[in-house]
């Protein structure tokens, strides 16, 4: 081997240690990175909805499935402080279609770095609201597209966003009730003239 | 061939390095400057006025030649409560050094809601109520709480966005009660009465 070949192996040994030194500095750094998420209001996203069929005159519960984004949480419906902000849905739908109950899950109990003597009512991963939509009988059958905002603020483990809306919206087909049964008038077996 | 055979370490090597560096300075800048890129420490600290609870006019600067803790919050900010009662003590232990805090409510609770809060938490300091241009000139204040150290002399230096230790927040304090006020302002007095 000659000296200009060793130079290169020598060069070809080092280079190929830093390398491998830069790529987990580069690993390192990227992972710092992205964790450094603090100041960036997170976003909740909801899932499509499938069709929902609802009778005329009836009841129907539809689900609305949320995401939080891992790290963070949202007060519950029902926080236990006046101050905080609730997560509510507001719906705002078709005339003649009236709004039922709207069921929030219980919220998790859970203390955070920030307030560990305290317990908090919250949603975090995923979590499901119901809605029941009530198609009155002067409702035309067909489809009708349900709109409405769930306001919701989000914390973190050191701090906290401003209240943000995520707007939902699903489609309801309304259809007609089942025909009424109209009992016959009792006859006589007997006719009598 | 053989060549570009021979270079490709090195070439490697190179854009290692230069991702490497884009990304350690990017998470430094990140990291100091949150997401207000514009105001760096050593940046003058934005003038504003605004309201207090008391219905008075307040305004930044007047407070030239103390040291300043000007924190946004709101009341419905979990991490705001518990930095709350350590801003009390810090004016009680430091406003006779010429600690001023100053905290700016960043909420759409009404006045008096405010007032409640703030006096429950026993808050011995001003606080104002926040307008978003005033948190726009600090950077839009996306999460709460953040808070500024401001000098003597008006400058910003030291950011804090999000819940920190108590600790760490007081040396911060203690640097900038160490710097010199403005010289033209050096035996100005500033009085701001607490709430």
């Amino acid at each position: 081997m000659t000296t200009g070949q060793m130079k290169i192996q020598i060069l070809k040994a080092a280079s190929t240690k830093l390398l491998g030194f830069l790529a987990l500095f580069v690993l390192t750094a990227a992972s710092v990175s992205s964790a450094q998420t603090l100041g960036k209001a997170p976003t909740l996203t909801v899932a499509a909805v499938p069709l929902v069929t609802a009778q005329r005159t009836q009841q129907t519960m539809v689900s609305l499935n949320f995401r939080i984004p891992a790290g963070y949480h949202i007060n519950s419906n029902t926080p236990k402080s006046e101050f905080l902000i609730p997560t509510a849905l507001k719906m705002d739908l078709p005339t003649d279609i009236i709004l039922g109950k709207i069921e929030y899950p219980a919220g998790e109990e859970a203390s955070f770095p920030f307030s560990p003597d305290e317990k908090l009512s919250v949603y975090s991963g995923d979590f499901t609201i119901g809605l029941g939509v009530h198609p009155l009988k002067s409702v035309v059958p067909g489809k009708y597209v349900m709109h409405g905002v769930l306001r919701y603020q989000a914390c973190d483990n050191a701090a906290c966003y401003p209240p943000k809306t995520l707007p939902v919206s699903f489609e309801v087909k309304v259809v007609k009730e089942p025909a009424e049964h109209k009992a016959n008038p009792a006859q006589s077996p007997h006719v009598h003239n | 061939m053989e060549n570009s055979v021979k270079r490709s370490p090195l070439v490697l090597v190179v854009v290692a390095f230069v991702v490497a560096l884009m990304l350690y300075v990017g998470y430094h800048k990140a990291r100091g400057a949150g997401i207000t890129s514009h105001l760096t420490t050593s940046s003058v600290a934005p003038d504003f006025t605004l309201e207090s609870l008391d219905g008075k006019s307040f305004r930044l600067s007047d407070l030239r030649g103390k040291a300043v803790l000007l924190n946004f919050w709101a009341t419905w900010c979990g991490p705001c409560k518990i930095e709350m009662p350590w801003f009390v003590d810090f004016q009680k232990q430091y406003g006779s050094e010429g600690l001023q805090v100053v905290g700016v409510a960043m909420d759409d609770a009404s006045k008096a809601d405010i007032a409640k809060f703030a006096k429950d938490m026993g808050v011995n300091y001003p606080i104002l109520i926040g307008k978003e241009s005033v948190g726009d000139q600090y950077g839009g204040v996306p999460a709460l709480p953040e808070s500024f150290v401001i000098s003597r002399d008006g400058k910003i230096m030291d950011k804090i966005i999000g819940l920190r230790g108590k600790a760490e927040i007081e040396d911060s304090i203690k640097k900038a009660l160490n710097t010199q006020p403005p010289s033209s302002q050096a035996s100005a007095s500033t009085k701001v009465a607490p709430e």
